[in-house]
């Protein structure tokens, strides 16, 4: 036993002075007497006793001081030196979803076996050790403590192992700190030569969708759709691409993978009008990974656009012209523009218009919006530049275009992309709303414009029909790409397993037994006379 | 609980100018003692006379007249004895005095009335009587002293004021009193403290034939408690200490006590059939003569 504040022992001269004010007060009077049994008597009649020093209760009183002193320097039982915390770096990447050569404990691939001698080692660990994991690979996890134990909510193997384990491993090291790293040795140039190490043996013939490239043509059914396949294996090996979902049935396209080299195969699909999910799957017989042989994409569903139109009784016969124009083109109708009618796309051209934009789908042509006021003509306004960037005018000329009259009022706030004025620039179209629903908006009316005889209009009305869905028109992949390091399993990093060391016991305080044994000593000092 | 004793406390001057005039003005003008008349005229035929009224037996001693000898009580039992006859002791008294620490208790001490009392009875003795014995138990080689006549009266005071502080118990008073003879009158002095330990003692004075007198210098001490409040309480013989605190309650009880005390003391001698009598001490240099004429009365009688 040892103290970690063995100065404050020097509290113990207080005894001394507590003997000194133990001891009974000293009568200033003295007196000879020949009759002491008489006063001893006297006193027994009476039930007194002569004030003394009880040995006892000071033994006792000195007791709970001293037990008081060594606590306030803090005693403790010196425990086995050792490492204290545990780091374990559990490779969690893609390439440990491959079967395990030899499963145990149910487990099927090698993610799940060095998870389940993860949770062996740990649960066999001394509960003061410290237990961090660390899981490497695709999102980094952290887990402490007792959720450490249990590898609480570490997911399943993804993504690729980007970090360095030998860094890793020699920093997580301390002298009371042990590492332990856990992987497949994948995607590493090297193992950590620093602390414990057990590789999970995950190797054989592996078969990935590297990438796919789609050219999609909404609003029109049609879907080109490009795989990158690879074969990690030492021959060639013949295998089967399959698509699937939400396209008309196609015919499984037999594949023969030269060894590590790419193939593309191409398909042309047409999509479900409903929408659904998309999915490419590779196989290769002796394939081990099958968690990288499947690419899968959500398809919205196809718009059956009812496009209304709105155009004021002095207006040309441009918006309705376009209306069926752009029905045609995308395989959509047009419709009487009624209370109670769905409407996909709102065609306005002059006039006013009780909507808010942006929150309804809609192309308008010097239409105002919720305002009764007789707008401000803009006479003769110069275009002198749209956006080329913009998705709306990109790749179009617009050079050509004049306008007789404009209305600024016509124009809510929003995102420009025309622009006139000879000095300084004043918008002339933009676009209001969201990535999902958006509305379009021009300050002067067609009838005003060349704009329909443009050649660049249709163009533009149908990029203002695919912006006005946005990103509910937009394909989304459900899988990411193959991490690079993550798919030859035949090409790995080879070490030595090392065990874990001994760990050591932590120091015992023994400050809450001496205030005990104190306490119990004042205690029995109560009942002491 | 023991503690470290102090000193004993100091007598003042036992024999100063004024008590030894005191003590001449009393045996010139003081009481005969009883058969004082009659010893002086044996007095003249004392080396003829053997004869007087058997009392008892006494282990012989060496020097002991061999005519004396009881020889048939020394056939039953093996030792011998001489006999001892009263008209001879009584020419002779004997002074026991207690030199314990004991009588140091007091203001004046005890011990100081102890020793006057001891003059007073000593002088009528050697004045009335044919001789002193003064026995001091723990005095060493003056344990016992023989004065004659009333020459003597200045060594018997040279004696009693060199006398030591020793303590004794009293058997070993009652043996060294035995040895020397136990027949005639035997004044004992002390404060008589422990009375138990007396009751055997006096019971063998009896059987010898002694008559015993206890003298007992009273102090204010043996009535009630010396002072109130937180007192260290010493006993000078033993060197015990006792803490009390005294208040009215334990001076009530104490008083008490030393009651009891005092009857046990007057029940031990009424059942030896000896008288007990309490002269109280009078106050250092307070020599007046009716304070001393109780002790003068009392061996009248």
């Amino acid at each position: 036993m040892s103290f970690a504040a063995p100065w404050h022992l020097g509290w113990l001269a207080l005894l001394p002075v507590l003997y000194w004010l133990a001891l009974p007060p000293r009568p200033r009077q003295q007196a000879w007497t020949a009759h002491l049994a008489q006063w001893q008597m006297a006193h027994a009649a009476l039930r007194r006793r002569p004030p003394r020093l009880s040995g006892l209760r000071y033994v006792l009183l000195a007791l709970a001081c001293t037990a008081a002193v060594c606590a306030y320097a803090s005693p403790l039982w010196r425990g086995e030196p050792g490492p204290r915390r545990l780091v374990v770096l559990l490779d969690g990447s893609l390439s440990m979803a491959a079967r395990a050569a030899a499963a145990a404990d149910g487990a099927t691939d090698a993610f799940a076996v060095a998870s389940s001698l993860v949770r062996r080692q740990l649960a066999a660990l001394p509960q003061h050790v410290e237990v961090t994991v660390l899981r490497c690979g695709g999102p980094l996890r952290r887990r402490l403590g007792p959720s450490a134990r249990t590898l609480l909510d570490l997911g399943g193997p993804e993504g690729a192992l980007d970090v360095d384990l030998p860094a890793l491993a020699a920093a997580s090291a301390a002298p009371d700190t042990a590492v332990w790293t856990v992987t497949d040795g994948q995607g590493q140039r090297s193992l950590p030569t620093v602390g414990a190490l057990t590789v999970v043996p995950a190797t054989g013939v592996n078969a990935a969708v590297l990438a796919v490239r789609t050219t999609d043509r909404w609003p029109l059914p049609g879907l080109g759709v490009e795989v990158d396949v690879v074969c990690h294996a030492d021959a060639a090996q013949s295998g089967e691409l399959r698509v699937s979902g939400a396209v008309a049935a196609v015919a499984p396209r037999a594949v023969t993978l030269a060894p590590r080299k790419v193939t593309t195969v191409s398909f042309e699909l047409e999509r479900a009008p409903a929408g659904g999910e998309l999915e490419l799957a590779l196989t290769v017989p002796g394939d081990v990974l099958a968690a990288d042989d499947r690419w899968a994409a959500r398809l919205p569903a196809l718009p059956a656009p009812r496009i209304a139109v709105l155009a004021e009784g002095e207006a040309g016969p441009f918006a309705g012209v376009a209306a069926r124009a752009l029905a045609d083109e995308v395989g959509g109708s047009v419709v009487a523009a009624a209370a109670g009618e769905p409407v996909g796309l709102l065609l306005t051209d002059g006039g006013s218009v009780a909507m808010r934009p942006g929150a309804v789908r809609a192309v308008s042509f010097g239409t105002l919006f919720g305002s009764e006021a007789t707008p401000t003509p803009w006479l003769d306004p110069a275009v002198v530049d749209w956006d080329r960037t913009s998705a709306l005018t990109a790749g179009l000329d617009l050079s050509e275009l004049r306008v007789q009259c404009a209305f600024r009022e016509a124009l809510p706030a929003g995102e420009p992309f025309l622009w006139a004025g000879a000095g300084q620039r004043e918008p002339l179209a933009v676009v209001v709303g969201d990535e999902r629903q958006a509305s379009v908006h021009f300050a002067f009316r067609l009838q005003d414009s060349n704009l329909p005889l443009l050649a660049a209009f249709p163009q533009l009305l149908r990029r203002a029909f695919v912006r006005a869905y946005g990103a509910a028109a937009r394909l989304e992949p459900q899988v990411g790409p193959v991490p690079a390091g993550e798919q030859d399993l035949l090409d790995h990093a080879v070490a030595a397993d090392r065990a874990l060391p001994r760990f050591g016991a932590p120091d015992q305080d023994l400050a809450v037994w001496c205030v005990l044994a104190g306490l119990v000593a004042l205690a029995m000092r109560a009942f002491v006379r | 609980m023991k503690r470290r004793v102090p000193a004993l406390p100091e007598v003042p001057a036992r024999f100063p100018p004024g008590f030894l005039t005191l003590l001449h003005e009393l045996l010139a003008a003081g009481a005969r003692l009883p058969g004082a008349r009659i010893e002086q005229q044996r007095a003249r035929r004392a080396a003829l006379s053997q004869s007087g009224t058997f009392v008892g037996h006494r282990p012989y001693v060496r020097g002991d007249d061999l005519r004396r000898i009881d020889w048939a009580a020394s056939a039953r039992t093996g030792e011998l004895f001489v006999k001892q006859l009263e008209e001879e002791e009584r020419r002779t008294a004997v002074l026991l005095l207690d030199l314990s620490a004991s009588l140091l208790v007091g203001s004046p001490p005890r011990r100081l009335a102890a020793l006057r009392l001891a003059a007073v009875v000593g002088g009528l003795a050697l004045r009335h009587l044919d001789g002193l014995t003064v026995v001091a138990p723990g005095a060493g080689a003056r344990a016992i002293t023989s004065f004659a006549g009333a020459g003597d009266l200045a060594a018997l005071l040279q004696h009693l004021d060199t006398l030591p502080v020793a303590d004794a118990t009293p058997e070993a008073a009652i043996t060294l009193l035995l040895q020397r003879g136990a027949g005639g009158r035997v004044h004992w002095i002390s404060d008589f403290a422990t009375p138990k330990a007396l009751e055997l003692p006096l019971a063998a004075l009896r059987r010898r034939g002694a008559l015993v007198t206890g003298w007992l210098p009273g102090i204010a001490e043996d009535v009630q408690a010396p002072r109130r409040g937180y007192v260290r309480l010493v006993d000078p013989e033993t060197g015990e200490v006792v803490v009390v605190a005294v208040d009215d309650a334990l001076a009530a009880e104490l008083a008490h006590q030393l009651a009891l005390l005092g009857r046990q003391q007057d029940r031990l001698f009424a059942q030896c059939g000896c008288p007990l009598v309490r002269w109280p001490s009078p106050a250092d240099g307070d020599f007046r003569r009716m304070l001393f004429l109780p002790i003068l009365a009392r061996c009248a009688q």
